[in-house]
């Protein structure tokens, strides 16, 4: 089954975009395409941890884009077109796709709504059970696929990816000192790194770089990893 | 392909020209950026106005006033668009047109440092000032002037959000000249009063339009508006549409390829090249060569008038009505008849007779006048689109590579608009402000534009012509007497000789201008939201 690796799924959506433009455009959108309208949608999303797609559950990596068509490689290629505009829709995730999506609609359905309301057949999605359905008819085999991480569920690895960097730190830290004085140290860094507790100190879900921010439940706000 | 989702997204005035809708008048507006934040502000508060190539029904359905815009190479920098980006743009857009002097003949009397002091007022090494283009075309100069209020406010609007940042973010440029002054805050242009289709030296303008594939117009236009393919010229088999990649990127061109644009590639689709240049027009010179001139000229000065264009001065081609006589009989017909549209008493077949009439305006190729006789080949407007010409009527010209008639002419084609700018007093003269704004799109600035105006506006030998340049266009130089330095031979026909002009002046002088690029509507909101990304 190709759109499984493990534990990790990948998820490949086409969504038909409707043809031509809405009778009443947003305003500032006039002669706008549907297809232009999520467009913009999409350019206007945050990224990173403010990314919506960081409030859905165990999402690895997700990507969202207009596909306008097919290019052209000029000849002696035949020009060659699509039957429509699609949004894609691609995710890597943890466990079962049902599970995935239940979660997605609980958390982000408004913007969801935003999005997908450009596209054909999108009308009939109300909860998350016609949401799945939706995705389904959607859905094409994702081949040759290749997870580039673990297939732990995401806390798991924001978890392991918090602790490696805390630790590579630690060692640059505490290098040459004596065994009394390293092993405080390191019971100092268990205590404050909690490597058992997934949910906090971790990383933040949507970080994508190691200048990124550390969670923790503790301290009740955000800092810079880096900064430390 | 251009479909018509590609219509919306691409700038109105580029596939739509808005001269056949009756804008008669048009201000263009220009801006320096200073600030990145305050240019993307106005930038994006700004793109909802624009009109889009969206076609337009008839003329009852369009707005009162259009609006567009368009980014020098430095604008473009300004706004923080990424290095990556700027470095896929061809090096004639980042040099701009003042760098491009040597090419497209700005030198002599159209050296920019005769320019409006708006387009000079660069140090000397230092980047284009000019960074936005604001171009509003209005029904009345009222809704013009209402247009003009708007964008002044939401460039305040802009400056006002962010207060920490020095005044101005962006400046609206002043020093255009006008009627005695040189300080204007924009350029204005309009018709002529009373002749609204005609330019100061008296000619009908604006009378063919380049056509392309998916342009949303009149699929007739193709006629005389395309490209030949050596089939009856006065039928829809005589011509084929021009690739639409010649004139907006992201689409394939003559070559079967995309034109060279920048990427990622939904910043340059849909966009395109303008080439803005502001053209002053020496009347008195025009009209005392002419009456001179057309004093010794066989046919009177009138038949001078047209061989210089290769028109009449009341827009009936010469390679179809070569006597003054046919071309009269020609538009008169055709004003009877749409006086009679205009008072909804054209029968039927008036109504047809007339759609025919139109078509003579444009259905012709050359092909029957390959020795000149009846159109020079050095005349205006068969330099700037020879059509079959170059051909020279020799079957197989261009070998079996090229196997139509005008393989040397579809990729030097482009789209022209424009509108002429100032008023000629009763007794005209050639100093003043009077002439035409002419607007030239196209996809490759090179191979186009500059192509045009330097082998074929100011020198002659793809049309047999040795260095002899347009008679109008051409910046023909002065010798030691301070006489024009223009020629211009007319050709003969059998039982005629020809006749040869000389000590032409130059009759157009540049007096301002530069390069831009036009985007997309999905570009314009791009650069609003500063999320261009070429990796």
């Amino acid at each position: 089954m190709a759109n499984k690796s493990g534990n990790a799924y990948a998820l490949t959506l086409l969504c038909p975009i409707l043809q031509g433009c809405p009778k009443l455009c947003p305003e500032g959108m006039d002669d706008q395409t549907y297809s232009a309208l999520i467009r913009y949608e999409l350019q206007k999303l945050r990224v990173g941890e403010e990314s919506p797609m960081a409030r859905v559950p165990n999402t690895y990596l997700s990507r969202l884009f207009v596909l306008d068509d097919v290019p052209y490689q000029g000849k002696p290629a035949h020009l060659e077109h699509l039957k429509s505009n699609y949004l894609v829709f691609s995710s890597n995730f943890y466990g079962e796709l049902e599970d995935y999506l239940t979660g997605m609609w609980n958390a982000i359905n408004q913007e969801i709504k935003a999005i997908l309301q450009y596209c054909a057949g999108f009308s009939s999605v109300n909860n998350a059970e016609t949401f799945i359905r939706y995705v389904k008819a959607c859905q094409v085999t994702t081949t040759f696929f290749f997870n580039g991480s673990t297939d732990e569920p995401l806390a798991e690895q924001l978890k392991s990816l918090y602790l490696k960097q805390e630790l590579s730190k630690f060692v640059f830290d505490n290098q040459g000192k004596g065994p009394v004085e390293l092993q405080a140290a390191f019971q100092e860094f268990v205590r404050r790194t909690q490597p058992t507790d997934l949910s906090s100190p971790t990383w933040k879900a949507g970080s994508y770089h190691l200048e990124s921010v550390v969670y923790d439940r503790r301290v009740e706000k955000t800092m810079e990893a880096t900064s430390k | 392909m251009i479909t018509q989702s590609d219509l919306g997204d691409i700038q109105g005035n580029i596939a739509k020209a808005y001269g056949r809708f009756g804008f008669p008048v048009a201000r263009h507006i220009l801006y320096q950026v200073n600030s990145p934040e305050v240019g993307r502000q106005f930038v994006a508060a700004i793109t909802p106005l624009v009109t889009t190539s969206i076609p337009w029904p008839d003329n009852s359905q369009t707005p009162p006033v259009a609006t567009n815009v368009a980014f020098t190479y430095e604008g473009l920098r300004h706004l923080d668009v990424p290095e990556d980006t700027l470095h896929g743009f061809p090096d004639e857009f980042a040099m701009g047109m003042k760098a491009r002097r040597d090419i497209v003949g700005d030198t002599g009397p159209n050296h920019f440092s005769r320019w409006d002091p708006v387009w000079n007022a660069e140090g000397d090494r230092e980047a284009q000032r000019v960074h936005i283009l604001v171009s509003i075309n209005g029904k009345t100069e009222e809704v013009l002037e209402k247009q003009y209020q708007k964008i002044q406010q939401i460039l305040s609007q802009a400056i006002a959000k962010f207060p920490e940042i020095p005044a101005p973010g962006v400046k609206q440029l002043d020093g255009h000249r006008g009627a005695g002054r040189d300080d204007l805050p924009y350029q204005p242009a309009g018709a002529l009063v009373g002749r609204w289709n005609k330019e100061h030296f008296g000619y009908n303008d604006g009378i063919s339009d380049t056509y392309f594939e998916g342009c949303g117009e009149d699929p007739k236009l193709v006629i005389g508006g395309g490209k030949p393919t050596g089939k009856d010229p006065r039928t829809l088999e005589g011509w084929e549409p021009l690739k639409a990649g010649e004139f907006i990127f992201g689409h394939a061109d003559e070559s079967c390829a995309y034109p060279e644009a920048p990427g990622p590639p939904l910043f340059s689709r849909n966009g395109t090249f303008l080439v803005y240049r502001k053209l002053h027009q020496n009347v008195a010179s025009f009209n005392s060569y002419l009456e001179s001139e057309g004093a010794r000229f066989p046919g009177g000065k009138e038949a001078l008038a047209a061989k210089f264009a290769g028109r009449w001065r009341n827009g009936a081609p010469l390679a179809l009505f070569p006597t003054e006589e046919s071309a009269n009989r020609f538009v008169n017909e055709i004003a009877a008849l749409k006086q009679k549209l205009q008072n909804n008493s054209a029968t039927s077949s008036e109504k047809s007779r007339l759609e025919e009439l139109n078509l003579q305006l444009v259905a012709f190729d050359y092909v029957d006048d390959l020795d000149g006789a009846k159109c020079p080949f050095g005349a205006h407007t068969r330099r700037g689109n020879p059509r079959s010409a170059l051909m020279f009527g020799q079957k197989g010209a261009f070998g079996p590579a090229f196997d139509t008639p005008a393989a040397l002419t579809n990729r030097r084609r482009m789209l022209r608009r424009g509108l002429p700018y100032g008023l000629v007093e009763e007794h005209p003269s050639d100093e003043g402000d009077h002439g035409v704004i002419i607007l030239l799109l196209n996809a490759d600035l090179s191979r186009q534009f500059e192509f045009v105006q330097q082998q074929w506006f100011n020198f002659g030998n793809d049309f047999r012509l040795a260095n002899d340049q347009d008679p109008i266009l051409g910046n023909h130089g002065i010798n030691k007497e301070c006489r024009g330095k223009g020629r211009m031979v007319i050709e003969g026909d059998k039982d005629k000789p020809p006749y040869f002009c000389s000590n032409m002046p130059t009759l157009v002088e540049t007096r301002g201008g530069d390069y831009f690029f036009v985007p997309s509507m999905t570009c314009l909101r791009m650069i609003g939201l500063g999320i261009i990304d070429p990796t």
